[in-house]
């Protein structure tokens, strides 16, 4: 009785986001705010609180090592109100335009009573606002249940993807375009496993984690990573509003290295198939979707690559075409979401692409590639790691060789070359059998 | 009666312009060693009493950098340069040589010609065919240059000469195809790169008796003129016209785009009107001679100011748009040549001229981009330079001037470390010892 119950209760506080609102209802997905998350005995514990399947610091971990927690205050900081003031805005702090990244900027009638924008991206910002689940969430529903009542499923590859990237690359209402990097915005880097790891995750894949959510894997969160990424990237290039104005296409949308390098005399060889000195369109992702697509879905991985170099040609001959190719690149990244999702990737097919990846490696010096490549031998090491493919001393010598390779970047922008190719000569020895 | 003859000066001059120039374009370059001899250009001390040093060859050999254009094009960077753009070498493409060596057709290369000696002699003044026998009878300079020997005393006509590689034209541009096979960029200024060549000329009585004395504001601001009106007219070449989304880069500012991403780099520019990450047509030449036509024909100078502007703001309308407002420009830099020629630049335009440098780098608002910063520090060289050999300052004056010159160097001479800051802090040093 008291089950059915409990079952009824929450069907019903699930009908609720999915019926959606009507007119005088009292808003749902209302987002509470941090502080309701953060008490000592949920989320903000210093030690595992009795029976819990989470270590409970989740809090802590957020509010001394996580980002996201500073979000919102950085927008106070000199650079941003310079920034501000290039784009004619009287500060950052309370613009929709930064806030809608930079804090959990939902509408006023959606701030519950201990809601602080302030908190910058917070709980709710990723986890959907609470209104509707806390309740239940605190009487011990299942995952499922926490989920069907509006939580977010952040641990399932495409739904997180989609969540991450809404922000760190944008979607149709929020887009860091040239004007924004122009005005001082820093680049965009991210993928998916890597920065999820590096956040740093407040979860621990623990039996407690697998039985409630399933086993994922870093290489279907890094795959998917890529899919979602690239097809984002060609929504924002088919969205009329990032159409060329005037004589400019939308800047954001190419290789920021492409132009902003230093022109000593080392010229390189493009790899576009176009010649020297055209601006080269980002397709770091479409390169490690590629990569990813030859192990598991052949016939896809050829259509990107033909696809993203006709996109390439397009952008020196008219804007409709480069919306033509956008269209045939995103139909094949959309064909691999699904695939990638549930793939099954084998120790084999881990080697086989970091493989791949150190032999590309060697064929351009694109910093953007690089700078995927590295973020993709991240994921490949934690997969191999926590697939018990290799020892934990494997483990240890691979993590080493690992930051050999991240130490060739001395900073965002650039990568030493000679220390890249021998760190990854290093890492690609260490990955061995 | 009067109005026949008139008619047939009129056809006179025609006919001899025209085959002046026909002339110009087929006579044989006879080669730089018809010249070095060391009884001519290649002596180590005046001989007898001839009017210049006769040590122009040694200088240009030894210290010209025009003298390498050819041999460089073998070295490991144009080796790649042309590998990148699918050359087979470089020092046989038409592309590299129209630019780094005398590169007339093989029927005008007389039998001492060596294309190896790279921007040679007659590669500025002409071929000598014609002329080398009246100069070494010794005729007069207005004489020679009748005979075909280019009158690089002009400004204009060394203007013209100079920029017709250091800027370009439609035969001759460095694309941004080329840039980025690997060429360098090219910064240029008349006066100063006349200066730093280093100069195979002295201006002693007997220049100033057979050639004027030169001003340097006026070679400056005459420089600056034909930048402008040469840019303008790439601008507006078919050749360099935009193909759908993709521009020639070549014709806008390199650090608007090859800058780090490290610091904030935007700042509102009076003279662009700009918002932040759009790419900006190259200017500092023309924002220099918005300063100088202020001396010559201010109407020119507002004219000019506004119409700068709609170029800049056209770039985020079409390149329609572009071109007609580059039209507009080019006739204002175009109308500005003769007036510069004839106008007299003197102490008080040196005052104000170096005054209104200053201020277009220091004002609200100022143009304080890598490329403005070069062609202030270039165009302060000039002034000064004039200040010097018209004496309208003296030497006590000109020490502090020069050393506080170098701190400008100094600052602008990288375009990746380049620190606006720095930059002003060095300009106000300098400013604050302009002693006119």
């Amino acid at each position: 009785m008291m089950r059915l119950l409990l079952a009824a209760l929450v069907l019903l506080g699930a009908a609720g986001p999915s019926f959606g609102q009507t007119s005088g209802d009292p808003p749902i997905g209302v987002h509470l705010g941090v502080a309701t998350c953060a008490g000592s005995n949920c989320h903000g514990a210093t030690q595992r609180p009795r029976n819990s399947y989470v270590p409970g610091n989740e809090y802590l971990i957020w509010s001394q090592h996580d980002k996201h927690h500073i979000a919102y205050q950085v927008l106070l900081e000199n650079r941003a109100v310079k920034m501000a003031q290039a784009l004619g805005l009287p500060d950052a702090a309370h613009q929709k335009y930064c806030l809608d990244c930079h804090a959990d900027n939902v509408p006023q009638d959606q701030r519950g009573v201990q809601f602080q924008l302030s908190d910058g991206v917070g709980c709710e910002a990723c986890h959907g606002g609470a209104s509707g689940w806390l309740g239940i969430h605190v009487s011990g529903a299942t995952h499922a249940q926490n989920v069907a009542a509006g939580l977010y499923p952040a641990e399932k590859p495409i739904a997180r993807a989609e969540k991450c990237l809404s922000c760190h690359y944008g979607d149709e209402t929020k887009f860091a375009d040239h004007r924004l990097y122009g005005a001082g915005h820093p680049r965009l880097a991210f993928e998916l496993d890597t920065y999820t790891a590096i956040q740093p995750a407040h979860f621990v894949v623990d039996q407690g984690y697998i039985e409630r959510m399933g086993r994922i894997t870093d290489l279907q969160v890094w795959s998917v990573g890529q899919a979602i990424a690239l097809i984002k990237r060609m929504d924002a290039v088919l969205d009329p509003k990032h159409a060329p104005k005037g004589t400019w296409p939308e800047f954001a949308f190419f290789d920021c290295q492409s132009c902003h390098h230093e022109y000593g005399d080392y010229a390189r060889p493009t790899t576009t198939g176009l010649g020297p000195g055209t601006v080269k369109f980002n397709d770091a992702n479409e390169l490690m979707l590629q990569v990813a697509a030859m192990r598991v879905a052949p016939a896809a991985a050829t259509a990107l690559r033909d696809h993203m170099m006709a996109l390439q040609k397009a952008t020196v001959e008219n804007w409709s075409a480069v919306e033509q190719e956008a269209q045939g690149v995103r139909a094949a990244a959309q064909s691999l979401v699904n695939e990638f999702a549930h793939h099954n990737f084998t120790g084999d097919d881990m080697r086989a692409l970091a493989e791949a990846l150190f032999a590309h490696a060697q064929t351009d010096d694109v910093f953007s590639h690089d700078e995927q490549i590295t973020f993709a031998l991240e994921a490949l090491t934690a997969g191999l790691k926590s697939s018990g493919d290799i020892t934990d001393q494997k483990g240890q010598t691979i993590d080493n060789a690992l930051k050999a390779v991240y130490a060739a970047f001395p900073n965002d922008k650039t990568v030493n070359r000679d220390a890249f190719n021998k760190a990854l000569k290093g890492l690609q020895q260490a990955m061995r059998r | 009666m009067i109005g026949f003859l008139r008619w047939q000066v009129i056809a006179c001059a025609l006919f001899f312009a025209l085959t002046a120039s026909a002339r110009a374009d087929d006579v044989v370059h006879l080669g730089v060693q018809s010249c070095a001899g060391n009884n001519c250009h290649g002596a180590v001390h005046p001989i007898g009493n001839s009017q210049v040093p006769q040590n122009e060859y040694f200088i240009w050999s030894e210290k010209d950098k025009h003298a390498h254009a050819y041999s460089v094009l073998s070295n490991d960077r144009s080796k790649r340069i042309a590998k990148n753009l699918g050359l087979a070498d470089a020092e046989h493409a038409p592309l590299c040589l129209d630019c780094h060596a005398d590169n007339v057709p093989p029927a005008q290369r007389g039998p001492q010609f060596q294309l190896s000696d790279g921007v040679g002699c007659e590669a500025c003044h002409g071929g000598a065919e014609k002329w080398l026998g009246p100069h070494l009878s010794g005729e007069s300079h207005a004489a020679n240059i009748k005979a075909g020997l280019y009158p690089t005393d002009q400004p204009e006509a060394r203007a013209v000469r100079c920029l017709s590689c250091h800027v370009g034209g439609e035969k001759k541009f460095v694309t941004h195809t080329i840039m980025g096979a690997g060429h360098p960029p090219m910064p240029f200024e008349l006066d100063t790169y006349t200066a730093i060549e280093p100069a195979h000329f002295v201006v002693n009585k007997s220049y100033i008796e057979r050639k004027g004395r030169p001003n340097d504001m006026q070679i400056w601001a005459m420089g600056l003129a034909n930048d402008v009106k040469l840019r303008m007219d790439l601008v507006l070449s078919p050749a360099h016209a935009a193909k759908g989304v993709n521009f020639e880069l070549s014709l806008f500012d390199c650090q608007s785009c090859h800058h780090s991403m490290s610091e904030l780099q935007w700042r509102a520019r009076s003279t662009t009107d700009l918002p932040p990450g759009r790419i900006k047509l190259y200017d500092a030449t023309t924002v220099m001679l918005l300063v100088a036509a202020d001396r010559v024909s201010p109407d020119a100078a507002k004219a000019l100011a506004t119409h700068l502007l709609a170029l800049h703001a056209a770039t985020g309308d079409s390149w329609d748009a572009v071109k007609r407002e580059a039209t507009t420009v080019r006739e204002i830099a175009d109308k500005l040549i003769p007036q510069i020629a004839s106008h007299d630049f003197t102490k008080d335009d040196a005052a104000k001229l170096s005054h209104a440098v200053v201020a277009s780098a220091l004002n609200t608002g100022g143009d304080l981009d890598y490329s403005g910063a070069q062609q202030q520090v270039m165009a302060l060289e000039s002034i000064v330079a004039a200040m010097k050999h018209l004496g309208f300052a003296d030497e006590k004056q000109l020490a502090p001037l020069e050393a506080t010159m170098n701190g400008l160097y100094e600052a602008v001479a990288n375009d990746q470390t380049y620190k606006p800051d720095t930059y002003v802090a060095a300009m106000k040093a300098f400013s604050s010892k302009l002693p006119i």
